[in-house]
C-alpha cells in the first residue's frame, strides 16, 4: 500500500484520485443508510398499524 | 499468517472431539427437520398427523432438537476447532475435559429425547410451568446444560495456557470471541439451572407440590434472551474473522470485533423482560430499563453491520472496484464459503429490523405470541445463524476429516443455500404476515368454529406448507452435503481460514481483554436489572401452581 502511494502520489493527479477510490467507503456509507432507512421505515409501519388498533 | 503459537491445522485428536460434537448437531437436524415440515403441513388444514401423534409432541421434538441440540452441539464443536487452530492443540487434560463434556451433554440429550418420544415431555422447548414434564426430562437438560458447561471449561483452559505463554498480549481473536461466548453462556444458564434444580425438578419429583410460575419464567428468560446471542455470535465469528480471508479481505478492525463481542455480553443478558412485556406481576418500570438495555445491543448489532459493509468493500477496493458499489461484483460469488454466510447476513436486515419492532413495548401487543414471532426467528436462527453454521461446515468438516470440498459439492452447497432462501422467503414472509393478522404461533390447523378472522388466515398457512416444503428440500441437500464431507469426498487439504487485521488498522488495546473488569460490570448490570423485581416477585408470591398434563 504505503510503497504504491510513493510511486503514484507525485505522478499524476488521476492516479491520485484512484487511490483514493481504492481506500473510499462510500458504498459502505450508502449500505449503512439503507441500512437504517429500512429500520425506520418498518418500524413505522407496525407503529401505525398499533395507533390504528389500540 | 497465523502467529507462532497458532497451528494452520487443527490437530487430529481435537478434530474427533469437534466431529463428535457434529454428528449429533446434523443428526439433530434431520429429525427435527421433518418435524418441521410436518407441522406446516397440520397447519395447512390438508394433512393430519397419522396414529394419534399430538401436535404438540412433534412442536417439542421440533424445538428442542433444533432450538437447543443442533445449536449447543454444533457451536461447541466449532468452538474447540477455533480454540484448537488459533490458541494452540488442546493438552491432553483439556481434550479429557472436552470429551467428558460431549458425552454429559449427549446423555442428557437421550433421556430428555425418550422421555418426549415416549409423550412424557410434551412442554414444547420453552418447558413453562405449570406445564409439568416427567422428572428424567429436567434431569437430561440439566445434564446438557452441565456438559456444556464442562466442554466450555476445556476451551478457556487452552485460552488461559496461550495466555500465559503470552504475557502481555491480547489472545488470537478467535479464541477471545470463544471465550466471551463462553463465558456468556455461563452466566447465563445459571438461571435455567436454578430453575430447573430449585424448582421444576423437586415438582416433577412430587418433592414439592406447588411452582411459583412467574418466578420460574423470569428465570428463563434470564437465560432465553442471551441464548440467542450464544447463537448468534459464532456466526459473527466467522463473519468477523473467517469471511474477510475466504474474500481475500482484511479484518476490517481487531479492536472493533473485540469491543462488539464485550457489548454483546454486557447488555445481552440484564434484558429478558422483553419476553415477559404482556407478564402481569412484574413492575412496568422494570419491563421499561430492560427494553433499555434490550435497545443497547443494537449498538453492537449495528457495528457488526458497518464492519461487514467495509470488509466487502475495502476487499473489493484492493482488487481495483470502482464506483460506489462496483466491489459488489468483486465478491466471490461462486465459492460458497462465502455465499451462503452471505445469505444468512442479508437475512438479519429483516431479521434485525423485526427484532426492534418485538422489543418496543407497545408495539410488541401487535405480534406477541403470534406466528410472526416464528417468523422472527425463523430468520434469526433458522436463516442467518443455521445458513453461516452451514457456511462453515463447508470448510471446517472437510478440513477436519482430511478431505476436500469438491467442486460439485461447492455448487449443491450454493444451490442448498438459495433453496433455503427462496423457502424462509415463502414461510417466513406468510408468518410475519399472518402474524400481523392476528394468528397465533404454537397452534395446530384451526377455523376456531368459523371465525370470519382465522379463514383469512389460511392462504397464508398454505404459503407457510409452500415454505416448508422447499426448505425440507433444503435439509436433504444440507445432509448429503454433510455426509459426504464427511465420509466419502475425497482425500485432501481443505484450509481454515483465518483472516488478518488491516495492516493500517490500531494496535488492540488490552482493556478489551480485561476480564475481570467486563465480567464485574456484566454482574453489576444484571444485579441492577433484576434485583429488585425478583424481591418484588418474592414477596407478593401467590401461592404457586400444581403441575398440568394438557397432553
Ligand atoms: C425444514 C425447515 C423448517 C420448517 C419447515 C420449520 C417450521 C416451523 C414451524 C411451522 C414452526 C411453528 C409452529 C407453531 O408455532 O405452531 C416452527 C417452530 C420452531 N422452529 Fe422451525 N422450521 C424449520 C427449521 C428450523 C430450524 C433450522 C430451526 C433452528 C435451528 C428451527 C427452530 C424452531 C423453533 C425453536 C421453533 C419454536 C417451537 C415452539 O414454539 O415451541 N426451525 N418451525
Ligand atoms: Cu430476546
Amino acid at each position: 500500500m504505503a510503497k504504491a502511494q510513493l510511486k503514484n502520489g507525485p505522478k499524476s493527479n488521476p492516479k491520485v484520485q484512484h487511490k483514493e477510490e481504492s481506500e473510499s467507503l462510500k458504498g459502505t456509507m450508502a449500505s449503512v443508510m439503507f441500512l437504517g432507512f429500512f429500520i425506520i421505515v418498518t418500524w413505522l409501519g407496525v407503529y401505525f398499524l398499533f395507533v390504528d388498533r389500540f | 499468517m497465523p502467529s507462532i503459537n497458532s497451528t494452520i491445522k487443527v490437530d487430529s485428536r481435537d478434530a474427533k472431539l469437534s466431529m463428535a460434537h457434529f454428528y449429533v448437531a446434523f443428526a439433530a437436524l434431520a429429525i427435527g427437520g421433518l418435524m418441521g415440515l410436518l407441522q406446516t403441513l397440520v397447519r395447512s388444514g390438508k394433512f393430519e398427523l397419522p396414529g394419534g401423534i399430538g401436535y404438540y409432541q412433534v412442536l417439542t421434538v421440533h424445538g428442542v432438537l433444533l432450538g437447543l441440540v443442533l445449536t449447543t452441539f454444533f457451536i461447541m464443536g466449532f468452538q474447540h476447532a477455533a480454540v484448537s487452530r488459533t490458541a494452540g492443540t488442546h493438552s491432553d487434560k483439556a481434550r479429557l475435559t472436552g470429551w467428558i463434556g460431549f458425552w454429559v451433554m449427549t446423555l442428557g440429550t437421550v433421556m430428555a429425547a425418550a422421555m418426549v418420544l415416549m409423550n412424557k415431555a410434551t412442554v414444547l422447548y420453552t418447558f413453562y410451568a405449570p406445564l409439568q414434564a416427567h422428572w428424567i426430562f429436567y434431569l437430561g437438560l440439566t445434564f446438557v446444560v452441565v456438559g456444556s458447561w464442562i466442554d466450555g471449561i476445556a476451551q478457556i483452559m487452552t485460552y488461559a495456557k496461550w495466555k500465559k505463554n503470552n504475557p502481555g498480549k491480547p489472545g488470537p481473536l478467535l479464541s477471545f470471541m470463544a471465550v466471551i461466548n463462553t463465558v456468556l453462556w455461563i452466566i447465563c444458564t445459571i438461571g435455567v439451572a436454578a430453575e430447573v434444580l430449585f424448582q421444576l425438578l423437586p415438582w416433577s419429583l412430587g418433592l414439592i407440590d406447588r411452582v411459583d410460575v412467574l418466578v420460574s419464567r423470569t428465570l428463563f428468560w434470564y437465560f432465553g434472551h442471551p441464548l440467542v446471542y450464544f447463537w448468534l455470535l459464532p456466526a459473527y465469528m466467522a463473519w468477523y474473522v473467517v469471511i474477510p480471508k475466504v474474500i481475500g479481505g482484511k479484518i476490517f478492525s481487531d479492536s472493533l470485533a473485540r469491543l462488539s463481542f464485550i457489548l454483546f455480553l454486557l447488555f445481552s443478558i440484564p434484558v429478558g423482560f422483553h419476553h415477559q412485556l404482556t407478564e402481569p406481576g412484574i413492575d412496568p418500570a422494570w419491563k421499561f430499563i430492560q427494553v433499555i438495555l434490550t435497545f443497547l445491543v443494537i449498538i453492537p448489532s449495528l457495528m457488526t453491520a458497518f464492519a461487514m459493509f467495509a470488509t466487502f468493500e475495502s476487499a473489493g477496493r484492493a482488487k481495483g472496484a470502482k464506483g460506489m458499489f462496483g466491489w459488489v461484483k468483486k465478491l466471490p460469488w461462486n465459492d460458497a464459503r462465502f455465499t451462503v454466510p452471505f445469505i444468512g447476513m442479508a437475512a438479519f436486515i429483516p431479521a434485525g429490523a423485526g427484532g426492534i419492532i418485538n422489543a418496543s413495548n407497545q408495539m410488541d401487543q401487535v405480534v406477541h405470541n403470534t406466528i410472526w414471532i416464528t417468523g422472527h426467528f425463523h430468520l434469526t436462527l433458522a436463516t442467518s445463524v443455521v445458513l453461516t453454521f452451514f457456511g462453515i461446515s463447508y470448510w471446517l468438516i472437510p478440513h477436519l476429516t482430511g478431505r476436500k470440498l469438491t467442486k460439485k459439492m461447492n455448487k449443491l452447497a450454493l444451490i442448498q443455500a438459495w433453496v433455503w432462501f427462496i423457502g424462509m422467503a415463502f414461510m417466513s414472509g406468510s408468518m410475519h404476515a399472518e402474524g400481523l393478522l392476528g394468528a397465533p404461533r404454537r397452534s395446530a390447523f384451526s377455523t376456531y368454529m368459523g371465525a370470519k378472522q382465522a379463514a383469512e388466515w389460511i392462504p397464508y398457512q398454505i404459503a407457510q406448507a409452500v415454505g416448508g416444503t422447499i426448505l425440507f428440500i433444503g435439509i436433504i441437500l444440507i445432509l448429503i452435503i454433510f455426509i459426504n464431507l464427511a465420509f466419502f469426498a475425497p482425500k485432501g487439504e481443505e484450509e481454515f481460514p483465518v483472516g488478518e487485521q488491516a495492516e493500517n488498522a490500531e494496535a488492540t488495546p488490552m482493556v478489551l481483554e480485561n476480564w475481570k473488569l467486563w465480567i464485574g460490570i456484566s454482574i453489576v448490570l444484571i444485579l441492577f436489572a433484576y434485583t429488585i423485581p425478583f424481591i418484588d416477585m418474592i414477596q407478593n408470591a401467590p401461592i404457586g401452581s400444581k403441575g398440568f398434563k394438557t397432553w
